[in-house]
């Protein structure tokens, strides 16, 4: 949010230069001047810019629908042509200057802070997650596919698929275990012998009629070669299925062929999917199709199930139980995290800001190395470190301290060295900015206080804080909220671990909410669970909300004592 | 020149917005979990079968994340993982050659394999054909994105431990080409003769590091614990993660870690602790840098670490027996499934049936991927291979991993369980707290 806020400021400032009165100016082109006045410049340099600009924007536009097309994307195409077009008639005319200014971080916040968490949320409400991927109709086709099964003891053949290229009709040429050929048509088997088939390989012509069809041919006619089947006539049933009452040798790939059942059905007119041998009736419930008696069948699709997700949220021992200590951990994490970054990085930035320090470029330059490096390679690094009988750090002590599985004391001791690896990764930021909003402020306000009669700390509590707190407190903030939701550095160094004990489901001493909502959403008994980790996701979001809208607040009155 | 100055700022002005859209992703935090846990996942729950079990590669992950491939532009689209798709390559051309259709083999990293199968097949963006380990069909067949595949009477031609990995609620949805497993490696320096049972290899072990020719008595991954490489003390002691019924398909409702053999094993696991044989700090890394200096007698892994090893003489043999009882580790099994949103799937089938089933082709992945052919003949031609016939011997008593999703509860409580131990709390107790988590987490769900 800071960040918008900042550069919202930027945008207005900008419109100032831009707020000339047009058409003042001695006009040297006429022509040239009205064509840019008209597409809403000033000047032709400035028509030139504008123009390469749009033309970068729309040709990115235009490859971005080209890549969408094909995949039938038809939300992100709308939102991408719409929102070019917006660009261009915001651009291409004079009546709306301050919309310039705003369209493209509009377009931005749209797209990258609004949309993901709305489909966040939306998600929430789903069942998305293993077994439940498909959309309705992907699932009742599966359902229907897979409902054709060879039932055991049914004969299989070895089939070639042909075609009659008189009229295109379709036939198999059929070979049981026992090495009889026979040759199913649409209207029946027959046996043939080894003279009704002429030629070799794939040149051989069956029964005068039929030449084998090619792999490329039976694409091109992919659904009526799979679901080509043919009838077989009750004696004939006996000697291939054994028992089972099967009506027809289907088609089951390319090669092969096989006596096989068909079961189910889709009732169109109530939706629901019906087993016609065993007179069961399938009726979709919350997005997987159940009968009477709680038999399903696989697969289930992509549903809103209104507040069931977050309902499991609140009445799941899972969450009962742990959630609340949880919880505290992670706000204290949080809160630390933010408290001792700042004042380290504070500290250093203070120190180093003290012209009487040699070398200062170099240290600042040396204080942003953790910084810069990525994060997850740093936890990597200092798991290693930290390992308790081979990590470097008691080896080179001497130490045997179980830096990040001791469980003494609600795991006191990794909770310690999670903060501290996380002040090693933070710091250098705080010391950036706080370098920065330290040179912002002006040395006489500090001098004056001294003249007072202030000490050094009262000058620097009273004055230099609440105008260094005024730039930085906003990020302050941001990394409040950053590190409420700091998978990263807890999952690649303790992994929430170790284990709390004596909790219904696993938990952790370091867990913090969303590192556990990771365990309940995707080492949860059913696979990942889309739907759920949503569900905490829009929790936490709103959580965060509310700690930040307290913190801005209290910053506003500190914008006031300025 | 105000003008410029006014035109030049606007598209800043846009960079520095669309960057701050970007930046604040990370304070606020609410992005699509998905996005944010792909790559944990499958770090996590894959371990077991993952090419390298407990090795995280983090820059690949992390660069890769959420990153979607779009499918070639073919007729026929298979997709491989880097070791497999060079091999795939001249088979698929020559296919395609004979069938007249176009084909294309698409490289895509193993890990993400299951992921991108279940969210961009839907989509038709998807592969017609690929490869994975048996233990995503629980979720690729819960899904609804994986072709049953009828191998049509081959089952026979292959490990029986294979088909019956590769078979999920009685169908079959793969054509198997690799089984993996872990077993003992011994160094034939420091222990001349083979560890028959758990206490010759403890014993072995623990001299070796009393005399000072060793640091570790077993290079044992753990880190803080390890259900996967743990897996055969368990079933030697009589204990199983869940309950088989008759045709080899796992039973969630039968959690057998508190059972009495799995209590047992808790035991045996915990004298192991205390006696330092096992220890929480050993990772991957530790384990290889261990055995590869010929600082540890023994080695607990799978044929992915052998190139690791260097110059060390070791020879691979079946786990030691626990209580007397031969011990099984979990098996993985690899191979080609065809998508069930294959946009040939004739060919799809046709070709994993009629090509990828050749023992000169299982011989030939068996080449480029270092693991035990799963087709019988291809499995019996190379079993002169000492190493090969010491994964397949120690694999003879395994059990195929669990594929159901259930298996997902497993890992963090079980692990926990170790962990637990480790800390010096009571082993059996640990094992019924794990046990109980499961059957809560499966409940909940």
């Amino acid at each position: 949010m800071s960040q918008q806020q900042t550069a919202g400021r930027g945008a207005s400032d900008a419109s100032r230069p831009a707020g000339g009165p047009n058409g003042r100016r001695p006009s040297r082109e006429p022509f040239a001047d009205r064509l840019a006045a008209r597409l809403g410049s000033n000047s032709l340099t400035g028509l030139f810019f504008k123009l390469v600009f749009l033309g970068v924007v729309n040709g990115l536009a235009l490859y971005a629908v080209s890549t969408l097309l094909p995949l039938r994307a038809w939300t992100p195409l709308l939102v991408v042509v719409v929102a070019t077009l917006a660009l261009d008639a915001v651009y291409l005319s004079r009546r709306t200057l301050p919309l310039k200014f705003l369209i493209p971080g509009t377009i931005a916040l749209l797209v990258f802070q609004v949309y993901p968490v709305l489909y966040t949320a939306y998600i929430g409400f789903t069942n998305y997650g293993t077994g439940n991927v498909l959309t309705q109709d992907q699932a009742v086709d599966r359902i229907l596919a897979g409902a054709t099964r060879v039932p055991e003891g049914a004969t299989r053949f070895r089939s070639t698929p042909l075609v009659d290229d008189a009229d295109g009709t379709l036939a198999l040429l059929l070979t049981d275990p026992d090495g009889d050929v026979f040759l199913g048509t649409a209207d029946g088997l027959e046996s043939i012998d080894e003279g009704d088939v002429a030629g070799e390989g794939r040149d051989i012509v069956v029964a005068d009629r039929f030449r084998p069809l090619t792999l490329g041919e039976a694409q091109q006619r992919e659904d009526e070669v799979l679901d080509f089947a043919v009838p077989i006539s009750d004696e004939r049933a006996a000697e291939f299925d054994e028992g089972v009452n099967a009506e027809a040798i289907s088609v089951q790939t390319f090669t092969t062929a096989a006596v096989a059942v068909t079961a189910l059905e889709l009732d169109e007119d109530t939706g629901n999917i019906v087993d016609t041998v065993e007179g069961v009736v399938y009726e979709p419930v919350d997005g997987v199709y159940t009968a009477e008696d709680g038999a399903t069948l696989r697969p289930g699709f992509r549903t809103v199930v209104g507040f069931d997700n977050y309902e499991q949220v609140l009445t799941s021992p899972a969450i009962r139980g742990p959630f609340f200590r949880v919880f505290v951990w992670t706000f204290a994490f949080a809160m630390l995290s933010m408290l001792t970054t700042f004042v380290m990085g504070l500290a250093l930035a203070m120190a180093l800001n003290d012209p009487r320090i040699k070398g200062r470029r170099l240290t600042r330059s040396l204080l942003i190395i953790p910084y810069a490096l990525p994060s997850f390679m740093t936890a990597l690094i200092w798991r290693g470190l930290l390992n308790q009988s081979f990590g470097p750090v008691n080896r080179m002590f001497g130490l045997d301290v179980p830096w990040l599985s001791s469980q003494a004391y609600a795991g006191a001791l990794p909770k310690f060295s999670i903060l501290l690896v996380n002040l090693w990764l933070g710091f250098g930021y705080m010391f950036l900015i706080n370098t920065g909003a330290l040179q912002a402020i002006p040395s006489d306000l500090t001098e004056a206080a001294k003249v007072d009669g202030a000490s050094g700390w009262q000058a620097f509590r009273n004055v230099t804080l609440p105008l260094l707190l005024v730039a930085v407190g906003p990020l302050l903030i941001a990394s409040f909220a950053f590190n409420f939701n700091n998978f990263n550095v807890v999952f690649l160094l303790t992994g929430g671990g170790p284990p709390i004990g004596g909790t219904p489901t696993p938990a952790g001493h370091t867990d913090i909410l969303i590192s556990y909502s990771y365990r309940l959403a995707f080492q949860g008994g059913r696979g990942q669970d889309f739907g759920l980790a949503a569900a905490v996701s829009s929790i936490i979001f709103l959580l965060v909300a509310v700690f930040s809208y307290i913190g801005f607040k209290r910053t506003a009155v500190l914008e006031e004592i300025n | 020149m105000t003008s410029w100055r006014k035109w030049a700022v606007v598209p800043a002005a846009a960079l520095v917005l669309t960057a701050c859209g970007n930046g604040t992703e990370e304070p606020t935090t609410t992005e699509d979990p998905a996005e944010d846990t792909a790559e944990p996942t499958t770090e996590d729950t894959e371990e077991p079968t993952d090419e390298e079990p407990a090795e995280p590669e983090p820059d690949e992950g992390a660069e890769e994340e959420g990153e979607e491939i779009a499918r070639a532009d073919a007729d026929l689209v298979i997709w491989a993982d880097d070791t497999r798709a060079p091999i795939l390559e001249p088979l698929a051309e020559e296919f395609g050659e004979a069938e007249g259709i176009s084909v294309a083999v698409q490289e895509v990293p193993f890990d993400q394999i299951r992921d991108l199968v279940s969210v961009q097949g839907p989509a038709g963006q998807g592969p017609d054909v690929f490869i994975g380990a048996h233990d995503w069909l629980g979720e690729l067949a819960e899904n609804g994105v994986v072709e049953p595949l009828d191998l049509g009477g081959a089952e026979g031609d292959y490990l029986e431990v294979a088909t019956q990995a590769f078979s999920y609620d009685g169908t079959n949805y793969g054509l198997p080409y690799s089984i993996e497993n872990i077993a003992l490696v011994r160094n034939t320096e420091l222990a001349p003769e083979a560890a028959e049972t758990l206490e010759d290899m403890v014993e072995v072990g623990t001299s070796a590091v009393d005399a000072g020719d060793a640091d570790l008595p077993v290079a044992w991954q753990q880190d803080p614990g390890d259900p996967f490489h743990n897996y055969w003390v368990v079933t030697g002691a009589g204990g199983y993660v869940f309950g088989q019924q008759d045709d080899g398909s796992y039973d969630a409702e039968d959690v057998g870690i508190d059972s009495e053999g799995g209590l047992r094993a808790a035991e045996i696991f915990g004298e192991l602790a205390e006696q330092g044989v096992v220890n929480s700090d050993v990772t991957y890394d530790v384990m290889i840098d261990t055995f590869a200096s010929g600082r540890a007698p023994f080695a607990v892994t799978g044929p992915w670490a052998l190139p690791d090893f260097g110059d060390v003489d070791y020879v691979v043999e079946p786990l030691p027996s626990v209580d007397g009882n031969p011990a099984g580790p979990f098996v993985g099994v690899q191979g080609v499934m065809v998508s069930a949103f294959a946009e040939n799937s004739l060919a799809a089938t046709t070709f994993v049936l009629d090509y990828l089933g050749q023992e000169e082709v299982q011989l030939e992945l068996y080449e480029a991927g270092g693991r035990p052919p799963a087709l019988q003949s291809a499995f019996d031609a190379v079993s002169d291979d000492p190493d090969v016939a010491g994964f397949g011997a120690a694999g003879e008593t395994g059990r195929p991993m669990p594929a159901i999703p259930e298996m997902g509860a497993v890992w963090t409580a079980w692990t926990d369980a170790y962990q637990n131990i480790f800390a010096g709390n009571d082993p059996e107790a640990a094992f019924e707290e794990a046990a109980e988590q499961i059957r809560n987490t499966i409940d909940a769900g």
